[in-house]
């Protein structure tokens, strides 16, 4: 499942003349880094860990090409956390030619710490000191040409966001490859007494040892060996002489530890953060603000409980507002573009032309399936990607997931799982690999099942266009708080089921950034495209098979077995829960199909209502809610089975199916006593 | 047999120690106001007896060989290695247990003395201080416990110090874990408890390291996280985690500046 990307990149290294590799701290804006050199569509938010496998393009630079590899944004290079080692093993396994560890500028001495990794790895580094412009407004100013001098590497500042200095920057990285044996790459010496044994460890690993895994300089190995890394211990415990240089070294961790009263792992850690504090300190020189600038002073009111739980309620609220008013706007807009401009005359036409055969009214059910994506998925989408992209981009996730740490660990979870979980709400596919942050198999397996449960933007969309726009604002606000139940419930549950115990919370804070307008019309774009290229032909072939199934009449054989369950237990049409299976392709089809169908099976009849005449309101209930909870779409399957294995995914879809009909079964039920 | 004058040392390394930085014979001869090679020689003299220990042989040689590391540095990165030298090149003063006993019973009876100056006497704080210096060195034990009977057993010297108690136990250097500060409140990490190294790990990349400051900036209720500030970051923490980072409280800023400038005039 790792080998993915470094196969990819393998291949791309054949085509390309240099690779370089991107890597700091998460939320520097390496994505949007990574975006503005390749014009790559790479998601970029203000919180940490969106970028978890790494992202791979091509790009040309003074007519050479030059392959990008955007690691997952990491503190450190250790062995301690899944974001850690796949950034590692891009650079390790990777090799890229030149490193550009991209830094925050108001952040330096902490961001100086994976800088000096780097450096001990000897890898040829560049520096791009990030989100400059942020740091002088607050105060700090950076001596560039100084840090350059201390570090012994090209520092180049930059303001991603606007693209200021990128151009520079990829110019040094050239160079930087280009004359890659000039460089020498000089890593920083620890306090003599530790400095002095990884030199001796070095020696000896030089001397008995022939090549090193990944190439790696005896120092590097040294450095990682004093540190008691797991991966690389397990590595030379393999071989002969390798075994031999663990135990010498691990006698040297214990010496150090009884001198010192630490781990070596700690003293080296302390070490790296002194010379990058040092550093730090006597490069950049910051003025004391008196007043803290409106976003820190807004992040405190949205931290604090008081004012953060009612702040969290009324963003809430306006994010439903936006949706039901503006979507709906926007609906009986391209709805109204639509009847007039495209979908009666396409009709028209195609009656004039082919005659009015099986195959045409099947043609017509595609034409009518294309409507669907355009009044009924397409509006809720776009207004649902731009308030998540303003959502994400100021930084605000980063408080929920604060308030909400408490409740998540009723869930067996901690608040940083929330980030996952509310972009689970875009699209659960990249939420799913966002839980590879979350550092136990119990919590990825409780998160991961949730994330199935949290309705994705397009299941938004069918709960929007069908229960809102046909049953009313109530029963669709009742619909996603019965869902909401469903995820808490879910996560109660499993908490009480499942063996283990939660862990803490540990995660960085960012403040407030002002959100940008391009950048968040860009991300809702990228999402918008997944939908518009991948969804969309799908949504007109399903029309198109549904129609000529319906037209043909086989439609009466498919949906007899399905029969009692859909009309006695759910209470819905058989041809509805046919139209609910095709939705395992993708989640707006469902509603689509149902559209279609309806449109169809109620002759003569076109408008907006037309759902109305086909199914009543507790039904399109019932419908939109065992579209919501059961099995995500495939590709969501599929990279569940990717990420936890067959046999959890089985057990987590099966139950979410069962869910589904359940609770569908259930809403009928009550629903029926009205 | 420690003399008037070794236990003005003991004294004064005690209250450097209670601030940042590290413990040199270059800052315990500013504080005291004598030169260097006079503190040199009454630190052997402290350490031939055991209170402090300053011979850290493994720390002595950095700084000739941290000067090496410059040679190794060329072209750009010269400057780097250079400072680099210097960063570690010291040589600290440690406080042993015994140092840290006497010392302690001293500065007891000091700020009792101070307190019974002050608040029964009504001498000014100035002028108490410097009695105060004087008397601590001839307080007997049971003189020094009478007298805080007597003053009800105070918990600060007018100052605002703490003063320790007879075990030399002082409350403010309490370890507690980061789960039980309180907002605003500012402290050092003492140790992560050590059960989880993956966690300790974790954290030490992230510069949660023990000896560092942290401040704790919001705690969330019914056992929410908090937001502890170290350096320029801010981190939201768990309770389950803050619980095991154990922290010792901080001296508070305000009082810090103006008690030991005046100690300093004193003398």
């Amino acid at each position: 499942m790792k080998e993915k990307p470094l196969q990819q990149l393998e291949r791309i290294r054949e085509r390309v003349e240099y690779v370089f590799a991107l890597a700091g701290n998460p939320n520097v804006g390496k994505s949007t880094i990574f975006n503005r050199i390749t014009g790559m569509g790479v998601m970029t938010a203000n919180y940490p860990g969106m970028t978890v496998e790494f992202n791979l393009a091509v790009t040309e630079m003074d007519g050479r090409r030059i392959g990008i590899v955007d690691l997952p944004g990491t503190y450190a290079l250790g062995a301690v956390s899944e974001d850690q080692l796949v950034a590692r093993r891009g650079v390790l396994q990777g090799r890229p030619d030149v490193v550009i560890v991209i830094l925050d500028a108001n952040n330096l001495a902490r961001n100086l710490y994976l800088l000096l990794q780097f450096l001990d790895l000897r890898c040829p580094v560049v520096a791009a000191l990030n989100l400059v412009d942020q740091a002088e407004r607050s105060g700090t100013h950076t001596d560039v040409e100084l840090l350059s001098e201390f570090l012994g590497v090209p520092v180049v500042p930059t303001v991603g966001i606007r693209g200021d200095g990128l151009d520079e920057l990829m110019h040094q990285a050239l160079a930087l490859a280009e004359r890659r044996e000039e460089y020498p790459i000089i890593p920083f010496s620890y306090a003599t007494d530790i400095e002095s044994r990884i030199r001796r460890l070095a020696r000896r690993i030089e001397r008995k040892m022939g090549d090193l895994p990944y190439g790696l300089s005896p120092r590097a190995l040294a450095i990682l060996l004093l540190e008691e890394d797991e991966e690389f211990l397990a590595a030379l415990r393999e071989q002969e002489t390798g075994a031999e240089i663990v135990a010498y070294a691990g006698s040297m961790a214990r010496e150090i530890e009884r001198e010192h009263g630490e781990k070596a792992a700690l003293i080296l850690a302390r070490e790296r953060h002194g010379i990058a504090g040092s550093i730090a300190a006597s490069v950049q020189e910051r003025k004391e603000r008196e007043k803290a600038r409106w976003g820190e002073r807004l992040w405190g009111y949205t931290t604090s409980f008081k004012s953060g739980l009612p702040i969290a309620v009324a963003v809430m609220g306006l994010v439903f507002l936006a949706l039901f008013w503006g979507g709906g706007e926007l609906a009986s807009l391209f709805s109204r573009f639509w009847e007039n401009v495209v979908g009666g005359p396409a009709q028209r036409w195609l009656e004039s032309v082919l005659g009015a055969g099986t195959w045409t009214r099947s043609l017509v059910w595609a034409v009518d399936g294309l409507g669907a994506v355009l009044e009924i998925a397409l509006p809720y989408l776009l207004v649902f990607y731009v308030i998540l992209g303003v959502l994400e981009d100021s930084g605000y996730l980063n408080s929920i997931a604060f308030l909400s740490d408490r409740v998540m660990h009723r869930l067996g979870l901690h608040g940083r799982a929330v980030i996952p979980l509310i972009s689970a709400m875009g699209c659960n596919v990249p939420a799913v690999m966002g839980t590879r942050v979350l550092s136990t198999r119990r919590e990825r397996i409780i998160a991961n099942t949730l994330i199935v449960l949290v309705p994705c933007s397009a299941r938004v969309a069918v709960i929007m266009g069908g229960v809102s726009r046909y049953a009313g604002v109530l029963p669709a606000l009742a619909l996603f708080a019965l869902l909401f139940a469903v995820v808490l419930g879910a996560g109660l549950f499993l908490n009480k089921v499942m063996p283990g115990e939660s862990t803490g919370l540990v995660m960085e804070m960012f403040p407030f950034r002002r959100p940008s307008l391009l950048n968040v019309l860009k991300k809702a774009w990228m999402r918008l495209k997944d939908f518009v290229y991948i969804a969309a032909p799908l949504i007109v072939a399903g029309s198109f098979l549904l129609g000529l199934l319906y037209e043909s009449g086989w439609i009466v054989k498919l949906t007899t077995p399905i029969k009692p369950l859909a009309e006695w237990w759910l209470g819905i049409p058989a041809v509805a829960l046919l139209a609910l299976a095709f939705a395992f392709l993708r989640k707006e089809l469902a509603l689509a199909l149902l559209v279609v169908l309806a449109a169809q099976a109620i002759p003569g009849i076109a408008e907006s209502s037309s759902l109305l005449d086909f199914m009543t309101r507790g039904q399109i209930f019932v419908f939109a809610l065992v579209c919501s909870v059961y099995i995500p779409c495939v590709a969501t399957f599929a990279v569940l089975w990717k990420e936890l294995g067959g046999r959890a995914t089985l057990a987590v879809t099966g139950s979410t199916v069962l869910l589904a009909l359940l609770l569908g079964g259930l809403a009928h039920l009550v629903l029926a006593l009205f | 047999m420690i003399t008037e004058k070794m236990e003005e040392y003991l004294e004064a390394l005690f209250k450097l120690s209670c601030e940042e930085g590290p413990l040199t014979p270059t800052r315990l001869a500013e504080h005291l106001g004598v030169t260097p090679p006079t503190v040199l020689d009454m630190l052997r003299r402290l350490e031939a007896e055991g209170y402090v220990r300053y011979a850290d042989t493994a720390m002595g040689q950095a700084r000739g060989r941290g000067g090496k590391g410059v040679e190794k540095g060329h072209g750009k990165g010269e400057t780097g290695a250079a400072s680099r030298g210097q960063g570690r090149a010291r040589r600290e003063i440690f406080l042993t247990p015994k140092g840290q006993r006497a010392a302690r019973t001293l500065v007891r009876r000091h700020r009792l003395s101070e307190r019974f100056l002050t608040d029964v006497l009504g001498l000014d704080w100035e002028s108490a201080h410097r009695e105060a210096c004087r008397m601590e060195h001839v307080l007997s034990p049971e003189v020094e416990e009478k007298l805080a009977e007597m003053l009800g057993n105070p918990e600060t010297c007018p100052h605002g110090y703490p003063i320790p108690d007879q075990n030399g136990h002082i409350r403010e250097e309490e370890i507690k874990p980061l789960c039980d500060f309180c907002v605003d409140e500012k402290g050092r990490i003492a140790r992560v408890e050590e059960e989880e190294p993956q966690l300790l790990q974790y954290l030490a990349s992230l510069g949660l390291l023990p000896e560092t400051d942290i401040e704790v900036k919001d705690i969330a209720p019914f056992g929410g996280p908090l937001l502890v500030k170290v350096g320029d970051t801010q981190y939201a923490l768990g309770r389950e985690v803050a619980s095991k980072i154990w922290t010792r409280k901080g001296p508070a800023k305000a009082r810090r500046g103006i008690g030991w400038k005046g100690e300093k005039r004193a003398r």
